[in-house]
């Protein structure tokens, strides 16, 4: 999978969990771009990412990311 | 400079963004707040320093146990359960080892003012539980924990008051006896299920600690019998709040209301607060913790 469609991924379960369909994510997309991306919501969408790419983060790995592009990566490399 | 501003710009040094969280929560609190955080922060400082250590030793301890809180809040929405379900499973984990008790309870005691949620806990207590201690002449604080609610209850207690704080950790206990610092205090090393029968109060407090245990209506039912037939009883306790020590998940303030109720126990006057400036319906949506206490008495 390339990061495109990982990307693609990743805006369609933010948008499903923020229930939010015109959301879109760049790569260079912060949580301060987001309304309802804060530290509470992360968490819940980082196990939405899980599910969707059958996957598992550490604890260390998903507080590190500065942004959306960050997050790619690091599904591409668990895939 | 307050020791809550050096606080909290050794936290911004170490982590900006939960600083961040924690101004934006707490701005808004008024003068109270800060009076109160300075004055418990400046006794907490003062063990500190008896210790031979400073206020950077209980900021360490409180970064960690926030960075095994958001471990365990990831755990909990990957699964929706606790990750511990027995009390051996946290006795293990937990109570019998020294190093995490350590990280736990100075971690705690700096979240008493550093999270909103926390400190909305012990306004109502000081607001309301003279009101109901009345004429009364026992009190008792079953778990003390960090020792924040006996040195307020200290403050606000007839100085001919007896005061007995049980805890069934050694670390929890001198933690508390150092920070309070008050020889007007029992403090017993016990389970409340080991108090004799004639041991009977006008006020208990047990403030978080139904999460702790398998079977909560048995210990509230046991904090029953030690209460006069009109005494109060403050009770806290958190609803999807997981932490490495909580067993009991309450999923909601119904739950929690069907558990005084089957301890034989009515509400008096409740208090609930989102642990996030967010609606009731996204503290549902995204299982953020909410806060319940309730002053509570026995039925009939």
């Amino acid at each position: 999978m390339n990061q495109t469609e990982i990307l693609s991924q990743i805006t369609d379960v933010f948008r499903e969990i923020l229930d939010e369909d015109a959301l879109v994510l760049e790569a260079s997309t912060t949580a301060q771009d987001v309304e309802d991306w804060d530290s509470l919501t992360h968490i819940v969408l980082v196990v939405g990412i899980e599910e969707r790419f059958k996957i598992k983060f550490g604890s260390k790995e998903i507080l590190a990311w500065k942004n959306v592009g960050e997050m790619c990566a690091s599904v591409s490399e668990k895939l | 400079m307050s020791i809550l501003t050096t606080v909290l710009e050794k936290i911004e040094a170490r982590d900006p963004q939960h600083a961040a969280k924690i101004r934006e929560n707490t701005g808004g609190l008024g003068p109270d707040y800060f009076a109160m955080a300075n004055r418990f922060f400046q006794k907490y400082q003062r063990y500190l320093e008896h210790q031979g250590l400073t206020l950077d030793y209980g900021l360490d301890r409180y970064l960690r146990m926030h960075e095994a809180m958001i471990e365990e809040r990831t755990q909990f929405i990957r699964s929706g359960e606790y990750s511990n379900g027995s009390f051996a499973e946290v006795e293990k984990a937990v109570y019998a080892n020294p190093e995490v008790m350590e990280y736990h309870m100075h971690g705690l005691t700096l979240a008493q003012f550093l999270w909103f949620d926390q400190y909305e806990r012990i306004r109502f207590f000081c607001d309301h539980m003279l009101g109901y201690f009345a004429k009364g002449s026992r009190y008792l604080e079953v778990g003390g924990g960090h020792g924040l609610y006996v040195n307020e209850a200290l403050e606000l207690l007839p100085l001919d008051t007896t005061v007995d704080l049980v805890d069934i950790s050694q670390t929890s206990l001198t933690l508390a006896k150092g920070i309070v610092d008050n020889n007007r205090v029992n403090y017993h090393l016990k389970n409340i299920f080991d108090f004799s029968a004639t041991d009977i109060y006008d006020f208990v407090t047990i403030g978080e600690v139904l999460e702790h245990v398998e079977d909560p209506v048995k210990l509230l039912g046991k904090i029953g019998d030690h209460m006069t037939d009109t005494g109060v009883c403050y009770m806290t306790t958190p609803i999807n709040a997981p932490m490495i020590d909580h067993i009991y998940l309450f999923r909601n303030e119904d739950e929690i209301r069907e558990m005084i109720a089957a301890a034989g126990f009515e509400v008096v006057l409740e208090k609930s607060v989102i642990s996030e400036k967010v609606s009731s319906k996204k503290a549902a949506l995204f299982k953020i913790p909410v806060m319940y206490a309730a002053f509570i008495r026995k039925i009939g």
